[in-house]
């Protein structure tokens, strides 16, 4: 009788270490399994990564060679004025951006006659910033490129006056913008020649132009727009007003009375 | 426990997914916005500004079709503490940028300073949700749960 019983409870325990051993071994497998899969999902992953990669690179096009308007000042600016004017004054702008245009309105009243008289040279550095702004028609591009081919065919002058009337006709943000055509007539009214200037501007011929601009302009950490430098000194960011009196200043400072 | 971990998966997911795709437009616009950091040195800012809004939605993807949770939380960790650091460093040198989390970023920015506070506070609870789902990676709705069984259900739940 007793020994039965202990050959039972015996033959239990075996039992109960072999179910023991054939889970540990089930776990185990599952273990190896579930790493490989893992593995297996992750390289998935990772070339997918490494395709949108190759994808996002291809469709950078920043730093490939590009038409340059002639008469530019470096590779990116526009000149305004007597080359050996004592003061340079530099202005990144966007034509789409507000205080651009309250910069703009606040220089016109008092900057030509310094222009005009030698005091004072204005290099115009047009950054398309804001192209998310105008509802897909890439507003600050477009009139980027477009200020370029006048520069190009038309020269400094009546680039300066297109400028101009860019500030005067300004649209608002998270509007369309002046359409091509409305470029082009402006062009026009500043002295550009109709047939030279309308293609272009509607074939965006200084598209790459402005991108490769607006890439050195952020390596030159230039963040925001109005960015304004006098002679190479690069001003703090402040409110327009004060902006434009400290404009005034350096350059009353040169000015003979 | 795993329906808090169902949420964090839910809305770690869709926040990555988001900021994806509001950057995968724009590829120019992403690498001016790395470089605005000004951190990292100028042969790898493009190489970030490419790879990370794929990586984003990679990443937002698998989390909210839970496909291996684990690992895409740990990423996700890594991304934010990354983020983390870059927007501290931005604030403590003063620098007036935007954060470029959305898409954006590079360009003219209002204000940065008075937002710089709510990202961060953003994504260190985003962070937090990466943490909860390092510990806790099973939540109901899973592709997981198709692919790897639970070995012990109950330990796992």
């Amino acid at each position: 009788m007793s020994s039965t019983r202990t050959s039972r409870a015996q033959r239990t325990q075996a039992a109960q270490r072999a179910a023991e051993i054939r889970r540990r071994a089930e776990v185990k497998e599952q273990r190896r399994h579930n790493g490989l899969v893992t593995g297996a999902v992750l390289t998935v992953l990772a070339l997918l990564v490494g395709l949108g990669y190759a994808i996002q690179s291809s469709r950078d096009t920043t730093g490939q060679v590009a038409d340059v308007p002639a008469g530019v000042e470096g590779t990116y600016g526009v000149p305004l004025g007597d080359a050996k004017a004592p003061v340079t004054v530099t202005i990144y702008e966007d034509f789409l951006c507000p205080f651009c245009g309250d910069l703009e309105a606040a220089l016109a009243s008092w900057l030509p006659e310094y222009v005009e008289d030698g005091t004072v040279r204005v290099v115009y550095q047009p950054l398309a910033f804001l192209d998310r702004y105008s509802q897909g028609t890439d507003y600050s591009t477009r009139t980027v490129s477009a200020y370029g081919a006048v520069l190009d065919v038309a020269g400094p002058d009546i680039a300066s006056r297109f400028h101009d009337l860019l500030f005067e006709n300004q649209p608002a943000e998270n509007t369309p913008g002046l359409s091509d055509d409305e470029l082009v007539s402006l062009a026009v009214r500043a002295g550009a020649d109709e047939d030279l200037i309308r293609p272009l501007i509607e074939g965006r011929v200084f598209e790459q132009w402005s991108d490769n601009g607006r890439d050195a302009a952020s390596k030159e950490r230039v963040t925001s727009t109005p960015t304004v430098e006098v002679n190479g000194e690069r001003l703090p960011p402040m409110a327009i007003d004060q902006l434009v009196a400290r404009i005034r200043t350096s350059v009353e400072a040169v000015a003979t009375p | 426990m795993s329906w808090l971990a169902l949420v964090a998966r839910a809305t770690l997911g869709g926040v990555w997914v988001a900021a994806g795709l509001l950057k995968l437009p724009d590829p120019t616009e992403n690498v001016r916005a790395v470089r605005a950091y000004q951190l990292l040195p100028e042969a790898l800012v493009p190489v970030i500004g490419h790879g990370l809004p794929v990586l984003e939605l990679v990443v937002g993807v698998c989390l909210l079709m839970g496909l291996v949770v684990r690992p895409m939380a740990l990423l996700s960790g890594v991304m934010l503490v990354a983020f983390i650091v870059g927007i501290s460093a931005a604030w403590a040198r003063g620098l007036s940028i935007e954060c470029g989390c959305f898409g954006g970023g590079g360009g003219p920015s209002v204000g940065a300073s008075d937002k710089y506070p709510w990202e961060l506070a953003r994504d260190a609870g985003l962070l937090l949700a990466s943490g909860l789902l390092v510990v806790r990676p099973r939540t109901p709705f899973a592709l997981d749960d198709r692919l790897f069984p639970a070995l012990e259900p109950a330990a796992e739940r």
